[in-house]
């Protein structure tokens, strides 16, 4: 997940500049002579605005509930949409801070001094209950600095109708396996997709990283040091240079954004394509394919299915500017609760990010619960500082790697840019 | 490309036809009107398939065909029921505020400057001309941190502020030329007759410019109605956002939802195309005294 | 809506009475000042509007221009020209700078060709003229944003009207196979973003040349007709040259619009594969995602671009009226 694209979106970066004089208003505390205090939450909206699914109904749930719990705490929440999320930089550089923000990754804002430790915000029972694999992802030097608030988990889509026409058995466990899968239902006709391989600017490091992982590559290797350009992802690439050359997949996937992706599966038209619970609801919407129509498989790797999936969640941080430590700790603390990550996760068909909920999720929905299996050994992006810098020149870039141009070339720019830009 | 070729032919025609001046003047009418009636229906076919996409169910969204089987007319109820009448309000104020803005400004500054020699004229009209050359687009960012810095994001007067910035070089132009093409002698004549000049501008200037105004109105509205960035960066709730960006939230994280994308785009179009329907004629005339001296 | 603006014009009243009165003064030397002060009240809220709302960002692009950002976009103290080395040491820069000459002159050259015919076809007698007129209506009260997004949604290689059309045609052989997916191929979208941009700019361009047209009075007709000359030299010899400003105002308008445009490009390909459909507007909006200093010195670039353009527009406006 992870906000990306704007599609019409804007140039909207707005966000993106920075202040030269910064007004800052927002540092006066806000508790009144009474003892009250108001806390500030700012969260992205995973659903429309205004719509029945918007975000800002299930934070202002928990804020009521809060309230109505702990009298002299009120939360004040806004939501802005993914869309329109660069706006969020914009207001960091402009010094108006929330005291709580839902969806950003710690490390660039740890990096400016400008969070709380999650200790300090979050008691030790409510972190141990978060699933290890993520919360390991909030560090810097050790020390972590937000927490998961939301994840998911990928996996292959197929198309049962589609393979059984093709008489393929089973879903493929190898590249080859794959690539003969992907010609059998092309050659189908009827305008058939048979991968639909999405790497256009909106989402190309996350399916980009699930082939690599198939080769045992990454983005970065086992120190952690940034390894675009290893043999094993040039590998990859000339690999799916060959798919794409073979007219395996959709054409173009340098410019073809995931939603379209998912958008030609749901409509019946794609027999394989990487996917997360969030593609269930759209198969659902365009109302094409029926539940028996579609399974859902391991990521085939080059000799054998992944042995970990490619996981990403998003995080809740707690900035220090406002002094709300025990206030924050406190609502953390409640929003927490199994209710509340079970609700988000029924709400958007995204995952709990912490062991208990993900536990009575995977007793209660047998979708999810296929998941939530692949979660514990999942692999996670890296949480280097530069990542989110680095994340926007891959989108633009690395999906110019399976359409002609040399993927040394292509990875080994992405690295200097990786490791120059440190 | 092949529906692309229509105009191209079209465009060839009228100076056939001239050639061709022997055939019977019935003959040339019909060729010209269908030449022409060609390239409307051209100009047209996007806007039909907006209209048929806004009227497909969710199931036939991705049909290959041309017409649907159903048409879901609930999709554009749909759309109203998430509270599109605010954003059409919303959209109304800042087209209307800031063409009126612009023209509370441009007529005084168009007019002296037809009028009057002064020191500085030049340098005036020669930021109006490099103001024509912008476009927000460039300058979104700076546009943000300014509005910020003045605490006015989500505001629809910043919206009012920067469509009237933007699109007041060309009402200045079009003014100034045609307050220029009004004979002094006239303005005299209604000063000897005993109106003051500011009478004067009101009751001779200002009737004698309509088609100008008229013309600087309408290219404001337009403007202001489809602007999309700006509004996009500097608005952050529902309630401030215009029919545009209120039509683009269609385009979510994981899908585009198309027919609604389109069904608001009808609606936002449509207002639009009315009013310039009902004054086209002057338009054009008012467009005569900008572009020829 | 003329209605609404009448008050608010009459809200100028107090400039121009402030005005009169003071020209209307004896001598001195307060009458210099108030005459250097008389334009003030006609002209400065003009000039405030444009100080406030234009030039105030173009000074914060300069500034942004030669400053270094951290990646959350704090100031990190100045850069010197170290943004502007970037800039030009990338790859792509040439080739997007050449991309953007040639989309400009492809799509204005090609504009200001067929609005030539169109408006001289709209500018005939014909039963239903002001019918056809109307529709020319609809690219440019529509937004570019909403008529771009039409032109990808019919160009969708799965089922756009367009490429199902193509398909009955046997142009087109697959859905979602190769051809079906004009966008893909870095060439071929480019010529249908150009082909959309020259859709969206023909209707504003045909009205100027109508309004150029009717200008022309008619005894000059007349008067070629009596000379003998043909049809096709009448066009050539009287028409043209009566257009000349009506074509110069309405390519300067043109440029301009094709030159920032930035929605067409961004919604069909995003200026991609990597930056191979993208212009100096595009390749600024994606540079500003992983550097923003560098896609401010992009943005001063560009300044400098319409600095050029400007003037050469200023030259050719007094070549024109050194010969009239």
């Amino acid at each position: 997940m992870k906000r990306r694209l704007l599609a019409l979106s804007a140039i909207g970066v707005a966000g993106v500049m920075a202040l030269t004089s910064c007004s800052s208003s927002s540092t006066s505390k806000a508790t009144t002579s009474d003892g009250t205090t108001t806390i500030k939450l700012l969260a992205p909206d995973y659903g429309t605005a205004g719509g029945p699914d918007s975000s800002q109904t299930y934070w202002q749930g928990i804020a009521d509930a809060f309230h109505a719990a702990n009298p002299k705490i009120t939360v004040k929440v806004q939501t802005i949409a993914w869309a329109n999320w660069d706006q969020v930089a914009t207001l960091i550089q402009d010094k108006q801070y929330p005291d709580i923000l839902v969806g950003d990754a710690p490390q660039e804002l740890a990096a400016n001094g400008l969070l709380y430790p999650l200790t300090d915000v979050m008691s030790q029972s409510t972190i141990s209950n978060l699933i290890p694999v993520f919360a390991k992802q909030e560090e810097t030097s050790g020390v972590a600095y937000g927490a998961p608030f939301t994840t998911s988990a990928r996996a292959m889509f197929y198309n049962k109708k589609l393979f059984a026409a093709a008489k393929i058995a089973a879903p493929p466990k190898t590249w080859a396996d794959l690539q003969a899968d992907a010609a059998k239902i092309k050659a189908l006709g009827g305008g058939n997709i048979g991968y639909g391989l999405p790497l256009g600017p909106e989402e190309a490091q996350g399916e980009s990283f699930m082939w690599m992982l198939g080769n045992n590559g990454g983005y970065a290797d086992a120190s952690g040091k940034y390894a675009i350009n290893s043999a094993a992802n040039i590998e990859t690439f000339n690999f799916l240079t060959s798919l794409v050359k073979a007219g395996d997949t959709q054409p173009s996937p340098a410019t073809t954004d995931r939603k379209t992706v998912w958008s030609d599966f749901a409509a019946g038209q794609v027999g394989m394509v990487g996917g997360s619970g969030a593609l269930i609801p759209i198969i659902k919407t365009a109302g094409k394919l029926q539940t028996t129509d579609w399974g859902v498989a391991t990521m085939p790797g080059k000799t054998a299915p992944l042995t970990s999936a490619l996981a990403v969640h998003d995080d809740i941080t707690a900035f220090k500017a406002g002094g709300h430590a025990a206030e924050v700790k406190q609502f953390l603390d409640f929003a927490y609760a199994d209710k509340y990550q079970i609700q988000f996760d029924n709400e958007y068909n995204l995952l709990p990010a912490t062991t208990s909920a993900s536990t009575s999720l995977t007793a209660s929905d047998p979708v999810a619960a296929g998941f939530l299996a692949t979660v514990p050994t999942s692999v996670v992006y890296p949480n280097t500082a530069n990542w989110n810098t680095l994340k926007s020149k891959i989108q633009q870039t690395i999906g110019t790697g399976v359409q002609g141009t040399d993927p040394s070339k292509v990875l080994g720019g992405l690295q200097t840019f990786a490791t120059s830009n440190q | 490309m092949t529906t692309q070729t229509a105009p191209a032919h079209a465009a060839a025609r009228p100076a056939k036809s001239r050639a061709a001046r022997r055939t019977p003047p019935r003959l040339r009418t019909v060729g010209l009107a269908g030449g022409a009636y060609l390239i409307a229906i051209f100009f047209l076919l996007p806007y039909l398939e907006m209209i048929l996409t806004a009227l497909r169910p969710h199931n036939e969204i991705r049909d290959r065909n041309y017409l649907p089987h159903h048409f879901a007319f609930s999709n554009f109820i749909n759309i109203w029921d998430t509270g599109l009448g605010t954003n059409l309000r919303v959209s109304l104020e800042i087209a209307v505020g800031s063409t009126a803005l612009v023209l509370l400004v441009a007529i005084p500054a168009a007019y002296y400057t037809a009028r009057r020699n002064f020191r500085g004229k030049r340098l005036f009209l020669l930021l109006v001309l490099i103001t024509q050359m912008f476009q927000p687009t460039a300058m979104i960012v700076g546009i943000y941190r300014e509005f910020m810095q003045f605490n006015m994001i989500d505001s629809v007067w910043a919206l009012v502020l920067v469509n009237a910035g933007f699109n007041m070089a060309f009402a200045v132009w079009i003014l100034n030329a045609y307050f220029g093409a009004i004979p002094k002698e006239i303005e005299e004549a209604a000063i000897v007759d005993g109106c003051s000049r500011v009478g004067a501008m009101f009751r001779v200037i200002i009737p004698l410019a309509m088609p100008g105004i008229v013309t600087a109105l309408i290219f404001t509205f337009i403007a202001a109605w489809n602007e999309f960035i700006v509004a996009l960066t500097l608005t952050t709730s529902d309630a401030t956002h215009p029919l545009t960006v209120k039509a683009s939230s269609y385009i979510g994280q994981y899908s585009i939802d198309w027919q609604h994308l389109f069904a608001g785009s009808v609606i936002a179009t449509i207002p639009v195309i009315i009013l310039f329907a009902l004054i086209e004629g002057k338009v054009v005339s008012g467009l005569t005294a900008g572009s020829v001296k | 809506m003329t209605q609404t603006t009448h008050p608010d014009v009459r809200g100028a009243g107090p400039g121009p009475g402030e005005a009169r009165v003071v020209s209307h003064r004896p001598g001195g030397p307060l009458r210099r000042l108030t005459r250097a002060l008389a334009p003030l009240p006609w002209i400065a809220p003009a000039t405030g509007l444009i100080l406030f709302v234009v030039i105030w960002p173009v000074v914060a692009m300069f500034q942004t221009s030669g400053q270094h950002y951290s990646s959350l976009g704090f100031d990190m103290g100045s850069a010197g020209w170290k943004n502007f080395t970037r800039l030009f040491a990338e790859a792509d820069l040439t080739s997007v700078m050449v991309r953007t000459v040639v989309w400009v002159v492809a799509v204005v050259t090609i504009t200001m060709l067929l609005s030539l015919g169109v408006a001289q076809l709209f500018n005939k007698q014909f039963p239903g003229r002001r019918v056809a007129r109307w529709a020319l209506i609809a690219p440019w009260a529509a937004s570019v944003v909403m008529t771009t997004l039409v032109f990808r949604w019919m160009l969708d290689p799965n089922n756009g009207a367009i490429v199902v059309f193509l398909h009955q045609l046997g142009v087109v052989k697959d859905f979602n196979g190769t051809g079906s997916n004009v966008l893909a191929n870095p060439v071929s979208a480019f010529c249908w973003e150009i082909f959309v941009a020259v859709f969206v700019s023909v209707p504003f361009t045909t009205y100027a040349l109508l309004a150029g047209l009717q200008a022309v009075p008619a005894d000059v007709y007349e008067a070629a007709k009596l000379d003998g000359a043909s049809a096709f030299r009448t066009y050539l010899s009287v028409t043209l040259p009566l257009l000349r400003p009506a074509l110069l105002v309405a390519a300067l308008i043109n440029v301009m619009n094709v030159f920032n445009s930035f929605p067409i490009i961004y919604e069909l390909t995003g200026g991609g594969p990597g930056n191979q459909t993208a212009t100096t507007t595009i390749f600024m909006y994606t540079t500003q995602q992983t550097n923003i200093g560098e896609a401010a010195a992009m943005s001063v670039v560009n300044f400098g671009f319409i600095i050029v353009i400007v003037l050469l527009f200023l030259r050719a406006s007094k070549w024109n009226s050194a010969e009239d």
